[in-house]
């Protein structure tokens, strides 16, 4: 009987033993698939938010705002973006670009932000500053209030409120002035070129900033044109304080950009290296590339819309080649998708590539904001210039020259003798036009919701009375009558996860800047 | 529930008993020898062990090895008898004779029945206090089943079995419910000889690649069914309460062949059967090819002209001719595209031993080819088993090494991508005027890439002859089991078992594009040009590998003369990993060349790897009481390496208790032959996935509308900081239970009812709950949420008619599981489980998990629908709930009719409700083919009871009358939610309920003076059918709501998305024993 006693305390202590002793055993559940949160840098993580704002900017939004802004229009052989272009976008539709700018986005730039602030590493605080600035401005441009001051707390605080968009507005821009007046030669910023090191020689990771490519220079030139970007949407809700603003931007002669800036193959750098930014690779290239046409069954959704089409052949634009394959090209009314006229079926398709770039400020663009800054605040001076600069430009990377259209009797020439809304109006109208290249169409849909311009016809496009290039009331709305839509309600995604939320405002309803 | 057997160890206990039960044998005068041999009836094989004696005296002995038994008898004995566990006892008269051989036939006595209980110990079923199935490998195998729970679908009551695809593809096993909505799986575990198995599906890493999805099925679906012995359902948590983390959804207990002491025994099982394609979908038959009522050559859809049976031509017009045709409605066009499988399953036992050493050795083969033409849906696996069994004195060693080779096509299902077409897309998109199987010669001029009808779908035969998907498989597991006895009640055993899977995939894509000038590169009447196809290679492997070690010490007593205590304690480690490479490319550069570098693009790759482990240490108690009151005790704590380490601890329990009334009372004078009540409590549980615990970066990947930029970005790495917030504090899922049932038999065991009550609770699910993105995050974990089910299961077993030469046995089952979302968080009243275009189905408070939510018309405030100014219905803001997709109850009928040699059963299995959406019914309401869409024979309607919405002056939404005519034109609009975004749901959501004839079978066992001519022990032939009969509601004309593409747990229960159709078998089946 003792015997078995112990036979059996033995084996019951060796079982515990085996059970207790084997506890380090256990400390295995670091994911050995991903870098902890720990590793994370500016240098890793700034391009994961960059890519986050081109594959919207460049993807979702730029359908959206090409199709609002009438540069084109839904076929009427497929079915792809009908809902947009009837303007019945519901909750549910754009769920996935509030998602992605807020969590790839703006996220990933609060996190540059915070690590470079710690750190001095000013080169990573001013491109967080600024992409941060340029993305959150996208989006409040589209839903007006957005969370801000409580947004990017994670669990300590689930349901942030909704700021005003004028209040983000100012603390965007007192962001990019505090990044801007850091001290860029300091020992503890770094190099974001293609052969990133930090100033004190430490190696640092390959290249990481997608836009100019290490170039500050550059970085500053945005932030400053950003600035007066941000300070001209206020024009309507705010003139007293867009004024100053841009008055003191232009006086105080800081840089502005005078190339493009966004990601691009096509843009020449300070170094002399040859940039692949996209390529013609699944899931490499262009968004609006991939999500349209590589990923897509039916390549040709997108064609000219009559709007933008009619504007072109009527002024004998060049550019209707570069943007249709055609300088005389077949067009669709704009939402006519369900329409039967013969001449739908060879409407042409917007030509698109898979190594387009995705600009945020394109040089064009910047010059346009220069000019209206001139007419608006400095009597026109210089405005001429700087728009022709943006007209020239916008031809430019069409491969054309615009100089016979903006000389004196051209089809574009500057309205010299015209009031101030004539000015604006020729500046809108040809910023417009100029959108459609880098996939930033979705400016053009805010510019006519901040001016009124272009101007929206009385009538439809088949009519005989329509104007070549005024904005038409989708054949196929479902808004009021005479309504055309001017911002996004809200995403489902948020306001079912976030009692904060507004009430839904409709579609109609200018954001906080509009006209 | 039917009442088998477990022969091994009835044979194993019979030994033992009999050895005790014959005292001294009493050496007498007046004797004579009487010599003979036990066989059973059901095999012929003879039975050792059987024990003889003479009534009225204590003389007797047990029969040897080969079933013969000597035993001297005085010369006044009149009756022999003649007793074995499991089989009904008999007597016999002696007279004058000296050779008495007798057969004994199985009984079906509850009393005997043995189940095999957590870790693999075998016990009296009298003993268990929780409900238990248990089935013969005669039942599961009568059918020619691959699967070794197909042949049960029916026949648990509390269970939802369902095979979801073709050969080798998924089977749902679902018990008591679905519990878990997060952090975990709703499968139960299966553990095989002792040691779990592993279940994972292999096929999870690329279900996003080749445009669609694939199923190679879950782990149990590689088992050889023959090999079984035995398989027991332990469907609660007390019942699985030891195997703590693991089995939190029950149990599936496998018990495989052994050998057997004696001679070498061989045993051959074959079946053939053929297969077609069972329910498609119903197409309308009145309009043919065109769209908007037009007639247009180059349309994917029906909403063309009524079909008038003209001449008419079709396809593309090349070489200046044209194909013509009657345009006329084509029956049975999409059943003829499917051909007749064939599906051959043979396997080979051998099997014999000494009184030390047993082996049994095994190999099946089965190759079968589904009913999609080709070898897309083609399944052959191979299968080795080797185990012995030794005995020494104190020592014993068991083994059990398995070879599984697996070789499986699987059809891409669901929606094609830019690399190629799905054959189901394809297949549904044809007008019911044009003939499909034409298209066979997919290298036809009219038919090929170029010239296909279409520009807006691809030959269904180019996809499948052009485009696929395989996987070949090498899995082993096997266990060593010792056990070292060191006196009659104390031994100790360990056992080592592990599960080694490594699957290679390979898919490919054929890369195609239209000739430019050709009708699908915009030279047909409508422009429209087809995308080319840029085609795609992806490899990948996938392992799993689980290791597990026992190590237990059992010790049994009889405490005094009326009490027992049984005891075992032990440790357990588990460990499971983890390791899948894909890499894939698209855009082939040389067409036919599949290999990773066929392409100007470099592949996309993916790696992952995970490990997890835990120990556990357990202890299991059962006090006996005159073998009529039985109470149990589990205790084990697990320590998982997947909660945080510092409190990575979880405690688990579980009691039951059972008494046998018929037993402590003398109910011999009612009708009650045997009246057990039982009643279980348990917890189990389960750790979360690896790798919730800590934060960390994720890649830097954007998802476009279609598409994703990926990250290395063109030569820029990118990692952002992940969407989900990982949680330091994650606890583990608990699962509790009560259970409370009865066991009955009355009248000689005529009737038998099984009745459970169960009340199962599961908390602290584990979700990654989507928060506002505005937090900076999409998700968090949380242990939030709670699931309950509650049900009651019955299984009646009725003998009406047993003669000598007929009889007539069924058994009736039914399930009713009450099904609730108890708790989530306050911030998540609901959560997304799976979602097709709008369709979800979801997990929201206070209703049954898995409700369907979609698009629901926008309604004025006095119920009438409001359309847009196209007079379509508009979609309200908010999603409605249109039902849950669980079913309201389920109902087995198994019948079995006997009649000398002949055996007829046939199983029929109903469940009744819930709804399903349906991605077929989607595309072809789309396409006009669907017969929904001769709503009011295509006339120009009104969209009823519908109202416009404007604003007054006032600006006040008023509501007027509706007169906007959805025009033939706009007709097809009505049927598709871009343009109809209110009603059109109601179209694509139905009700799942159905009847099936699950299997009808036919046996005949050759008697044996026929087959002791070919010296074989026994020959039974049958003729069997599978699936021969769907009935489901009229709502739903498209498909078997059993098959699914969405996998074989909760979020496939939305319902499918352009899967493959099911199909019914006819087969014939062999067996002969030697």
């Amino acid at each position: 009987m003792y015997h078995k006693k112990s036979t059996i305390s033995v084996l019951l202590l060796s079982l515990l033993l085996i059970g207790v002793g084997c506890k380090n055993e256990l400390d295995i559940n670091q994911n050995p698939n991903v870098p902890t949160y720990e590793q994370g840098t500016p240098q890793v993580v700034f391009p994961a938010g960059v890519i986050a704002t081109v594959g919207k900017v460049g993807g979702d939004l730029t359908i959206l705002g090409g199709i609002w802004a009438q540069n084109y229009t839904q076929s009427a052989l497929s079915n792809q973006y009908k809902y947009i272009d009837a303007y019945d976008v519901k909750s549910t539709d754009f769920n996935a670009s509030w998602n992605v700018l807020f969590t790839s986005g703006l996220k990933n730039y609060k996190f540059v932000l915070d690590k470079s602030r710690a750190s001095g590493d000013w080169t990573y605080f001013l491109m967080g500053a600024v992409m941060n600035a340029y993305t959150t401005a996208i989006l409040v441009d589209l839903y007006d209030k957005i969370p801000y001051s409580e947004a990017f707390q994670g669990l300590n605080n689930l349901e942030p409120k909704f700021d005003d968009g004028f209040k983000i507005y100012k603390d965007l821009i007192s962001q990019i002035d505090t990044a801007l007046s850091k001290d860029f030669t300091a020992i503890t910023c770094s190099v974001a070129g293609t052969a990133p090191s930090y100033k004190d020689g430490t190696p640092g990771f390959v290249a990481s900033d997608l836009v100019f490519n290490g170039d500050i220079e550059q970085w500053k030139a945005f932030a400053n044109t950003l600035k007066l970007k941000l300070y001209l949407r206020m024009v309507n809700a705010q003139p007293a304080l867009a004024r100053t603003g841009v008055m003191d931007i232009i006086n105080s002669n800081v840089p502005l950009l005078t190339s493009d800036a966004g990601v691009s193959n096509n843009v020449q750098r300070s170094t002399t290296e040859n940039f692949v930014h996209f390529s013609d690779v699944l899931g490499k290239d262009n968004p609006f590339y991939e999500q349209n046409i590589r990923s897509l069954n039916t390549p040709d959704n997108i064609r000219a819309s009559r709007t933008f089409a009619s504007w072109l052949v009527e002024n004998g634009d060049p550019r209707s080649f570069f943007y249709f394959g055609s300088l005389a090209p077949n067009s669709v009314n704009q939402g006519d998708y369900n329409g039967t006229d013969a001449s739908y079926q060879t409407a042409k398709v917007f030509v698109q590539t898979p190594t387009d770039p995705v600009l945020f400020i394109s040089e064009a663009e910047s010059y346009f904001l220069q000019a209206e800054a001139a007419v608006r605040y400095f009597n026109g001076t210089n405005a001429q210039n700087l728009y022709n600069s943006g007209v020239l430009s916008a031809f430019a990377v069409t491969d054309n020259d615009g100089t016979s259209f903006v000389a004196n009797g051209g089809a574009y020439a500057f309205p010299n003798a015209g009031t101030l809304e004539q000015k604006i109006e020729a500046i809108i109208v040809q910023k417009w036009a100029s959108f459609p290249y880098g996939c930033h169409a979705i400016e053009g849909f805010f510019e006519k919701n901040r001016t009124g311009y272009p101007r929206t016809s009385s009538v439809y496009s088949t009519d005989k009375n329509y104007v070549p290039g005024q904005f038409v009331i989708a054949k196929n709305s479902v808004l009021p009558s005479g309504q055309l839509p001017k911002r996004l309600i809200y995403p489902y995604d948020e306001t079912s996860r976030n009692s904060n939320s507004p009430a839904i405002v409709p579609s109609t309803t200018g954001v906080w800047w509009a006209r | 529930m039917l009442l088998n057997l477990n022969l091994i160890y009835m044979k194993k206990i019979a030994l033992l008993l009999a050895f005790f039960a014959i005292g001294l044998q009493v050496l007498m005068a007046q004797t004579k020898e009487i010599t003979g041999k036990v066989t059973s009836e059901e095999d012929g094989g003879s039975i050792p062990g059987v024990s003889v004696s003479v009534k009225g005296t204590t003389l007797g002995t047990i029969t040897d090895l080969d079933g013969v038994f000597r035993l001297k008898v005085p010369l006044d004995a009149k009756t022999l008898q003649f007793g074995f566990i499991g089989m009904a006892p008999q007597e016999f008269t002696i007279g004058n004779q000296s050779v008495i051989n007798v057969q004994l036939k199985s009984q079906d006595v509850a009393l005997n029945e043995v189940v095999v209980t957590a870790l693999g110990q075998t016990t009296n079923k009298a003993k268990v206090g929780y409900s238990t199935s248990t089935f013969t490998s005669e039942s599961i195998n009568k059918d020619g089943a691959i699967n070794m729970l197909s042949g049960i679908s029916s026949k648990v009551a509390g269970a939802n079995i369902s095979d979801v695809g073709g050969p080798g593809s998924s089977t749902k096993v679902i018990l008591r419910g679905y519990g878990i909505i997060g952090g975990g799986n709703n499968q139960p575990l299966y553990v095989i000889d002792g040691v779990p198995l592993n279940d994972d599906r292999l096929d999870g890493t690329f279900s996003t690649n080749l445009g669609g999805t694939s199923d190679f099925g879950n782990g149990m679906t590689n088992i050889n069914p023959n090999d079984i012995e035995s398989l027991s359902i332990l469907k609660g948590t007390a019942a699985a309460s030891l195997y703590g983390s693991q089995a939190k959804n029950g149990v599936i207990m496998i018990t495989t062949k052994r050998g057997k002491a004696g001679k070498l025994k061989v045993e051959y099982n074959g079946s053939f059967s053929v297969s077609e394609v069972g329910k498609l979908p119903d197409l309308q038959d009145q309009y043919g090819q065109g769209w908007s009522g037009s007639f247009i050559l180059s349309e994917n859809g029906s909403w063309g002209p009524r079909l008038d049976g003209s001449i008419r031509p079709w396809g593309a017009t090349l070489d200046n001719s044209q194909l013509i045709k009657p345009f006329s409605f084509i029956k049975n066009n999409i059943r003829d595209f499917y051909n007749t499988g064939t599906e051959a399953n043979n396997s080979i036992a051998l099997s014999g031993g000494s009184d030390i050493t047993k082996f049994f050795f095994s190999y099946s083969n089965v190759t079968s080819d589904g009913v999609i033409p080709t070898k897309a849906d083609y399944l052959q696996r191979n299968t080795f088993a080797l185990r012995t069994n030794s005995d020494f004195d104190n020592f014993s060693i068991n083994t059990s090494f398995n070879y599984i080779n697996r070789k499986q096509n699987s059809p891409i299902t669901g929606q094609g991508g830019s690399d190629a077409a799905t054959v189901f897309e394809s297949l549904l998109q044809i007008p019911v005027d044009i003939p499909i199987s034409d298209f066979r010669n997919y290298k036809n001029k009219f038919f090929n890439v170029d010239n296909f009808f279409t520009p807006y779908a691809e030959n269904p035969y180019y996809a499948l002859n052009e485009n696929g998907i395989s996987q070949n498989a090498d899995r082993f597991f096997g266990n060593v089991d010792m056990k070292y006895k060191f006196s009659k009640s104390l031994f100790t055993q360990f056992r080592l078992g592990g599960d080694f899977n490594n699957a290679r995939t390979f898919g490919w894509a054929q890369p195609n594009a239209p000739t430019p000038g050709s009708w699908n590169a915009g030279q047909n009447v409508e422009g429209a040009s087809r995308a080319k196809d840029v085609g795609s290679v992806l490899q990948s492997s996938d392992y799993f590998g689980t290791i597990n070690g026992d190590l237990m010490v059992n010790y049994n007593k009889d405490l005094t003369e009326d009490l027992n205590l049984d005891v075992t304690a032990g440790v357990n480690y588990y460990q499971s990993s983890q390791k899948n490479e894909i890499a894939y490319i698209t855009k082939l550069t040389v067409p036919g060349l599949f290999n990773l570098a066929n392409s100007s693009d470099p592949a996309t790759t993916d790696d992952f790897s995970s490990l997890r482990r835990r120990m556990g240490i357990y202890g299991t108690a059962t006090l006996g009481y005159k073998s009529q009151l039985y109470l149990t005790g589990n205790l084990r704590n697990d320590w998982s390496s997947t909660l945080p380490t510092d409190a990575n601890s979880i405690l688990y329990y579980g009691v039951n208790g059972s008494w046998v009334i018929s037993k402590t009372f003398d109910l011999s004078n009612t009708p009650f032959s045997y009246l057990k009540l039982r009643s279980g409590y348990g917890q189990t549980g389960s750790d979360p996935d690896p790798y919730q615990v800590y934060s960390s970066l994720r890649l830097g990947n954007v998802g476009l509308g279609h598409g994703t930029l990926t990250s290395p970005f063109n030569g820029t790495p990118a990692w952002g900081v992940s969407n989900v917030i990982n949680n330091p504090l994650l606890e583990p899922i608990l699962t509790k239970e009560f259970e409370i049932g009865t066991e009955i038999k009355l009248y000689k065991d005529r009737i038998g009812i099984d009745f459970s009550y169960y009340d199962k609770i599961t908390s602290g699910q584990i979700f990654n709950v989507p928060i506002a993105a505005s937090t900076g995050y999409r998700e968090m974990v949380q242990n939030i949420g709670q699931v309950s089910n509650r049900g009651i299961e019955v299984a009646l077993d009725l003998k009406p008619i047993v003669t000598k030469d007929f009889s007539w046995s069924l058994i009736y089952t039914f399930t009713k599981n009450h099904n609730n979302v108890d708790k989530l968080s306050g911030s998540l009243p609901n959560v997304l489980i799976n979602s097709y275009y709008d369709a979800e189905s979801r997990a929201t408070v206070g209703k049954p998990v898995g409700e369907i939510y979609a698009l629901v018309p926008l309604l004025s405030p006095d119920g009438k629908i409001v359309v847009n100014a196209a007079g379509m219905p508009q979609a309200a803001q908010e999603k409605g709930d249109y039902g849950s997709t669980q079913y309201k109850y389920m109902m087995g009928l198994n019948n079995t009719f006997a009649y000398k040699n002949f055996q007829l059963g046939f199983s029929l299995d109903f469940r009744y409700g819930g709804v399903m959406y349906s991605g077929t019914s989607d595309l072809l309401l789309f396409t006009g083919n669907a017969k929904a869409t001769l709503y009011n024979d295509r006339r120009p309607f009104i969209v009823p009871n519908s109202v416009v919405a404007s604003t007054n002056d006032a600006g006040e939404t008023v509501y007027t009358e509706n007169k906007t005519v959805i025009d033939e034109a706009n007709f097809g609009n009505y049927f598709y939610p871009t343009s109809n975004p209110g009603t059109s749901y109601t179209q694509r959501i139905f009700d799942k309920s159905f009847l099936k004839m699950r299997d009808i079978t036919l046996s005949y066992k050759v008697p044996t003076k026929w087959t002791s001519k070919i010296n074989a022990s026994q020959i039974s032939l049958g003729i069997f059918a599978k699936n021969l009969l769907l009935w489901t509601p009229a709502a739903n004309m498209y498909i078997d709501p059993e098959g699914t593409n969405l996998g074989n747990d909760l979020a496939g229960e939305l319902g499918e998305f352009r899967a493959a159709p099911t199909s019914k078998n006819f087969g014939a089946s062999l067996k002969i024993t030697f």
